[in-house]
């Protein structure tokens, strides 16, 4: 928990992150689109589109910062096998997660309220996406009362 | 930054990223960035007021959302997990605004109008007679959420972080209700 007590170098690295959560998104709804029958991939295409126009987003924005927005990684692991359509809505709910703690991450790192904004845009499309994921896998409760936010 | 992983080596990790890894990562990032952008005191004072001002907001939920189930008692079994967030969320407000919380922790039954969750009234909170009880808990919601997310931006720090967590939960809410 050490301050990190640098401005916007700790505002673009947390973009960075950000980025690189976006990235690793866009990839596993890949996954979970192609893991659901053509009828249910409604909501997949929705969840790729807008993690696909936020990934350009905050890649422009660190381009304009000449920061060195992250390339996607050449390969991703699942964090579980996704071998049917519960399987694939879990992995949703994983992407959304994952997505929202970069977000929080951001909105504590974040110097500029433009910055906040995005981020608590996201953070809130993220989680609205995660309920629909949570209760297609059968999770119990399907809200969280703080998504993103570390425990403690 | 502390930016050492606790076990793995970070090289290697990045090479191949774990999608469960980057949530890990990011939580990591949370940690280290959440206490700070207190900076000045003056500053810090403000921030929270700002955070002070929220936590009628977030009183006025967790009346609205008694209010609902007393209105339309089956409800119940579905709202209550919400209900319990929505106090948790109010918790951790208050936890973070300590200054404000004796003044302003008043009846969670009757919601201070003080604040602007906007139009919709957080003050007061009943549900339209014979009406869509549901579908007046869900703007009470979106209201406040949108509430705390303006909150959110003007705030800095771990403030920030919180009050935008808050927003997006209830944001999850208004998702759950539709």
């Amino acid at each position: 928990m050490a301050d990190d007590g640098t401005a916007a170098g700790g505002e673009d690295a947390a973009l960075r992150e950000a980025l690189a959560a976006e990235h690793a998104a866009v990839w596993g709804y890949g996954v979970v689109g192609a893991a659901l029958p053509p009828d249910a991939r409604g909501p997949a295409v929705d969840g790729e589109l807008a993690h696909r126009d936020l990934r350009d987003g905050l890649a422009a924005l660190l381009e304009e910062r000449d920061a060195d927005p992250v390339p996607a990684e050449a390969g991703y692991e699942l964090p579980f096998p996704v071998l049917s359509d519960v399987d694939a809505a879990a992995l949703g709910a994983a992407l959304e997660e994952g997505v929202s703690a970069s977000w929080v991450a951001l909105l504590g790192a974040a110097e500029q309220p433009a910055v906040r904004q995005l981020a608590v845009d996201a953070l809130g499309a993220a989680e609205a996406r995660a309920v629909g994921w949570r209760r297609a896998a059968g999770r119990t409760p399907v809200t969280a009362a703080l998504p993103g936010l570390p425990d403690s | 930054m502390s930016t050492s992983l606790p076990d793995g080596s970070p090289a290697g990790f990045s090479r191949r990223r774990l999608l469960a890894g980057a949530a890990g990562l990011a939580l990591l990032a949370a940690g280290c960035t959440a206490g700070d952008g207190g900076g000045a005191a003056a500053q810090t004072s403000a921030q929270d007021d700002r955070l002070a001002a929220q936590l009628p907001v977030q009183e006025a939920v967790v009346a609205a959302y008694d209010a609902a189930v007393a209105a339309d008692p089956a409800l119940g079994g579905e709202v209550a997990p919400l209900a319990e967030q929505a106090r948790t969320q109010l918790e951790r407000l208050r936890a973070a605004a300590p200054g404000a919380a004796a003044s302003s922790s008043g009846s969670s039954s009757s919601g201070s109008s003080s604040s602007g969750a906007s139009s919709s009234g957080a003050s007061a909170p009943a549900p339209p007679a014979g009406g869509d009880v549901r579908g007046w808990l869900r703007e009470q919601v979106a209201a406040a959420a949108a509430g705390h997310a303006a909150a959110c931006v003007e705030a800095t720090g771990a403030r920030a972080a919180l009050l935008g967590a808050v927003a997006a939960g209830l944001r999850g809410h208004e998702a759950a209700l539709a």
